[in-house]
């Protein structure tokens, strides 16, 4: 179901590209339609953690032996099981991620021939 | 069946590629084909236990460790050969398919060596014939690209074999175990330094995103399953819970995003993935609890199977095309939508969206560092696992972004085949945990999560979180394209140091020595040796000079001109060494007298 939910999400921004046929344009057109189907998902795995009981992390349960390090008074720890803690840190990651990308293609891009012309 | 069942699977590939190479290219292909297949059926015949023990150099080998960790790594190793087989069914190359079955068969080789011995030739055995399937592209970047991979493979086998040397020199036994490796520290280190170069770990990990992209259409798919994961396994046998490795992992798994975030080729980002991935297996491995280690295993055979799609599916495109990168690529969906689909379901199992392999096996890594209180990995983890969406850019930037006016026809049907039985193995062990989990070692820990209900249903709070953090993450990623512009460039990696820093280091080397050669020069031959021959030719005229104008003075009774023409008569004489014999004769008396007069006084 998940898949090809994901694959129809994928073709949006392809037929709005199509449409326009401008092949020489770089910067990729994704439709209202794309943004709406993806906010859809967005709220529907929010709505649905509403539903469902989340196991806690770090919490030392029965069975586990307690010789674990304990993490009652870690922030991190409780903040991961708050609501909603999967989708900020999912958006926190991608942000993340892609700000060191940029940050470091200043200092680690260079031209195609800076290894005496072989890639 | 007993004979197979004490034949290596490793022999039963490498006679067997030496042989096709006798046969005409239609039986060779099915050859290849049908021996992928013969060797996962003889290993899903082996029974377990420790057999084939020649002698070799005084010691008794184990060719034959079968286990479920070994049989695991042994089935995904065939099951991706018989895949890249097929889909290279429309390639002719004699070269690339000998070296693909002397590479396979010496990675199962690795898997299966009980002693260190047959796990070291074996292991330079897949370091050679790979670079072969680097070579076998034929263009001047894929050769330059197969010097350094050999060279860095070559420095990493020697650091592991001063390891194993120093390991069976402290413990007299050649056994691949736990406690022989960790007898004498400096050879485990080294042992560990051996294999981590050819897991790819950072910083030893530019060799692959450097060789992998240059190598063939087929070569890409098999280079992408073998020597990472033998890696893999090694560390399985001799590193669990070595806590070095969980943040060497979790450092593995942002540097495969973040340097994919930078890179234009497809291939090269597919290559970053690698390490990524590895990461998991990595930090997996340092955790070490059985349910750790089953992870691992679990990721490495489903790893296998969506990144061998992967490469198949942009080594269509690259094939149909003549293109892999971003800048060049776009909008073939049209005209390629059955490898459109691959493409997707290869990037959905990468990002181990549900329903998919890729989400049976990470999770298991992840939950493991969570069951153990390790914080900071599973955090670390958690990034990575949102930040793989990076690689939907895959399918995104070759199948829609823009059209760029290319309308290839559709990959070969074998190709499709190939794809397609990937593809099917990525639903399938999604949707049945239980036959994935069922040859894992440590099952038991696994048993009761082995299930469809127990995977979608009772751990449905899972299901959410995990699309909850991936649709975020891809919800920013689509907001923050415009940042992402891929340019024609490339990224410094760590192969800077062997690549700049090599040429660095001999124009370092060659100012130092050579002026140094020239300033010696300049000092010694030209100044300092004339100087003393001149010397030991005018110090003994000058003192015979003085010692003989007296005499000759009150001798002679000569004037100053003709003194002054003797002195320059002896000079001459002195410069060329001729003396007339009255001469030599008072010299020798002379000589003579001093030896005695020395003597006495030592005496």
């Amino acid at each position: 179901m998940t898949t090809k939910k994901k694959a129809t999400r994928k073709k949006a921004p392809a037929n709005k590209a199509d449409a326009k046929a401008t092949p020489a344009q770089d910067n990729p057109h994704l439709s209202p339609r794309f943004w709406k189907i993806m906010l859809i998902l967005c709220g529907t795995t929010v709505l649905l953690e509403l539903f469902v009981h989340r196991h806690p992390h770090f919490v030392i349960e029965k069975g586990e032996p307690a010789t674990l390090p304990d993490m009652s008074d870690s922030v991190l720890a409780t903040m991961s099981n708050w609501f909603g803690f999967y989708g900020v840190y999912g958006l926190l990651a991608c942000v993340g991620s892609v700000l060191l990308a940029k940050g470091l293609s200043v200092f680690l891009k260079t031209g195609k021939d800076y290894y005496d012309g072989t890639p | 069946m007993e004979l197979l069942n004490n034949i290596p699977p490793a022999f039963l590939l490498i006679i067997g590629a030496i042989a096709l190479l006798a046969l005409p290219a239609t039986a060779r292909k099915v050859g290849a084909i049908a021996l992928a297949a013969l060797g996962f059926f003889v290993i899903t015949q082996l029974s377990e236990g420790t057999r084939g023990n020649p002698e070799f150099l005084g010691h008794t080998l184990e060719m034959l460790r079968v286990d479920s960790t070994s049989k695991a790594f042994g089935y995904i190793f065939t099951i991706s050969a018989f895949g890249a087989f097929i889909f290279s069914w429309s390639e002719r190359c004699r070269l690339q398919n000998t070296a693909a079955l002397v590479y396979i068969g010496s990675a199962l080789g690795v898997v299966f060596a009980g002693d260190m011995i047959t796990w070291y030739l074996f292991w330079e055995m897949m370091a050679v014939s790979s670079t072969f399937l680097v070579l076998a592209r034929n263009t001047e970047a894929s050769r330059l690209a197969a010097q350094r991979y050999i060279l860095v493979h070559l420095a990493g086998g020697l650091v592991l074999l001063a390891g194993i040397l120093m390991a069976v020199n402290s413990t007299g036994s050649i056994a691949f175990t736990l406690e022989n490796i960790h007898q004498n520290s400096t050879a485990k280190w080294l042992i560990l330094i051996g294999i981590l170069i050819n897991a790819a770990a950072v910083p030893f990990s530019s060799w692959l995103p450097d060789a992998y992209p240059e190598s063939t259409v087929f070569g890409g798919i098999v280079l992408s399953a073998y020597t990472t994961k033998t890696a893999v396994y090694t560390l399985v046998r001799g590193f669990p819970g070595e806590e070095i490795l969980i943040p060497i992992g979790c450092v593995m798994t942002l540097y495969g995003i973040v340097y994919a975030l930078l890179e234009n080729d497809m291939r090269r980002i597919l290559a970053y993935s690698i390490v990524n991935q590895i990461g998991f297996m990595v930090c997996g491995v340092g955790v070490g609890t059985p349910l750790a280690i089953a992870g691992v295993v679990a990721h490495a055979f489903c790893h296998i199977i969506y990144k061998a799609l992967l490469w198949m599916s942009i080594g269509a495109v690259l094939h149909r095309t003549g293109k892999s990168k971003c800048t060049e690529l776009g909008g073939l969906y049209k005209s390629m939508p059955i490898t459109t689909m691959m493409t997707i379901i290869g990037a959905l199992s990468i990002s181990a969206v549900p329903l998919t392999c890729g989400f049976i096996s990470k999770t298991l890594i992840t939950a493991a560092t969570e069951q153990q209180h390790h914080l900071w990995a599973w955090f670390a983890l958690e990034v990575a696992s949102a930040g793989v969406f990076v690689y939907a850019c895959i399918p995104f930037y070759t199948f829609f972004n823009v059209d760029r006016g290319l309308r290839p026809k559709e990959a070969p049907r074998a190709m499709i085949t190939g794809m397609a039985l990937m593809a099917f193995l990525c639903i399938y062990l999604g949707l049945n945990p239980g036959h994935l989990y069922g040859i894992l070692p440590h099952g038991e820990v696994l048993a009761e999560k082995a299930s469809f209900y127990y995977t979608y249903i009772k751990s449905f709070d899972k299901v959410v979180t995990v699309l909850q953090m991936l649709l975020f993450s891809a919800l920013m990623f689509f907001i923050l394209l415009p940042l992402l512009k891929r340019t024609s460039t490339i990224s410094i990696d760590f192969d800077w140091f062997y690549r700049k820093g090599a040429k660095l280091f001999y124009d370092a080397m060659d100012k130092t020595f050579n002026s140094l050669n020239k300033a010696a020069e300049r000092l010694v031959i030209k100044t300092l040796l004339p100087a003393i021959a001149q010397f030991v030719i005018v110090a003994p005229a000058t003192l015979t000079v003085m010692l003989l104008r007296p005499v000759w003075r009150e001798s002679l009774d000569a004037d100053e001109k003709s003194l002054k023409k003797r002195e320059e008569e002896l000079i001459a004489r002195f410069s060329s060494g001729t003396f007339p014999v009255a001469y030599s004769a008072i010299f020798v008396l002379i000589f003579i007298g001093l030896l005695v007069l020395l003597g006495r006084a030592a005496g």
